[in-house]
């Protein structure tokens, strides 16, 4: 069996400029507080449903810092309809970054991973992803829940269009492996 | 592509967001306590804002609610020095944002996985129309408004 079957895109990136979060970014850029909490309220599940992924137990902190960067930086976006994209990129970034972190503090115990040949937690998506590094659980965020091709997450991460395709593809494999154990 | 139905997401609570808040608005600062009591016993205190809230907040002698609808909240508070603000923001349990001209206020409340609950204050004199709160003395207020609350919960 195959990873959980393909549905509907979610809703989020648009580049509408009548968009409410980018309408949002504009009037927080321009000093409104209650803008800015609004955007934040519009963000975070959508932040939090790209670090729970790639950071797992370190979801929230990185969440958190993706957001606190989002919000920092929000004036060095020139063009708030790119704010999606923008907002994706970072968020990323700070998982891919504190998963790292963190797994450097905390070294898993062996006897905390799954066992690859377990059927009863390789049927659960966060113990197959547990298995891969934070890099290829972003790739594997990128491709099948944002629907990004090859070329554009090899341009996010900033890495080589066929490492981006030799991590999917053992990103997958490992699902693969997984599901039909 | 899939929908994410089954992938782990990470939860962002309130204090986390208000952390996310202050660390965008130069100058904030935020104070945060973790005090033995639930969440709803906690926000019936810090969310009353024509009450509890003018008792533990420092510089504030009375708030009066003209508005509230749908989490959004409009409240004229008067403060110690006989200055007037015109707040406008939102209020639901364990958020609470306002903003007038000359004033920001924010607090949080969240669930701590040990016990308790967690709650966060940020806030303090605005720089008008900006995102950004005048640093002064603003620590010190924020520290005295929980020590304030920790005693009335």
């Amino acid at each position: 069996m195959t990873p959980p079957a393909p549905s509907p895109p979610p809703p989020a990136p648009g580049v509408d400029p009548h968009d409410p979060g980018v309408s949002l970014a504009r009037a927080a850029l321009a000093g409104d507080t209650l803008a800015m909490q609004d955007l934040l309220a519009h963000l975070a599940p959508y932040v939090a449903r790209i670090c729970g992924p790639i950071a797992l137990d370190s979801g929230p902190d990185a969440a958190q810092e993706a957001l606190v960067a989002v919000f920092r930086s929000l004036r060095t976006l020139r063009d708030p309809a790119a704010l999606y994209g923008w907002t994706r990129a970072i968020a990323v970034r700070e998982a891919v970054r504190t998963a790292r972190r963190d797994a450097r503090a905390r070294p898993a115990e062996l006897a905390d991973l799954p066992a690859p040949d377990d059927p009863e937690l390789s049927a659960d998506v966060r113990d197959v992803l547990t298995r891969l590094s934070p890099e290829h659980r972003a790739v594997l965020v990128l491709r099948d829940l944002e629907g990004l091709d090859e070329r554009s997450a090899s341009r996010l991460l900033d890495i080589p269009a066929g490492t981006v395709k030799s991590r999917l593809h053992r990103a997958r494999e490992s699902f693969r492996k997984a599901w039909s154990a | 592509m899939n929908d994410g139905e089954g992938w782990p997401t990470a939860e962002l609570d309130d204090v986390r967001r208000l952390r996310v808040m202050a660390a965008s608005i130069p100058g904030a600062r935020v104070s945060e306590r973790v005090l033995p009591r639930p969440l709803d016993e906690v926000w019936d205190v810090m969310g009353d804002l024509e009450d509890g809230f003018g008792r533990f907040q420092p510089d504030m002698r009375d708030v009066r609610v003209l508005r509230a609808e749908h989490g959004r909240v409009v409240a004229l508070a008067r403060s110690r020095f006989g200055m007037r603000a015109r707040l406008e923001g939102t209020l639901r349990p364990g958020w609470c944002w306002l903003q007038s001209r000359f004033l920001i206020i924010g607090m949080a409340a969240a669930p701590e996985p040990g016990g308790g609950t967690r709650v966060a204050v940020t806030g303090g004199v605005r720089v008008p129309r900006r995102a950004a709160i005048v640093p002064v003395g603003v620590r010190r207020e924020l520290d005295l408004a929980l020590t304030r609350l920790e005693g009335m919960v």
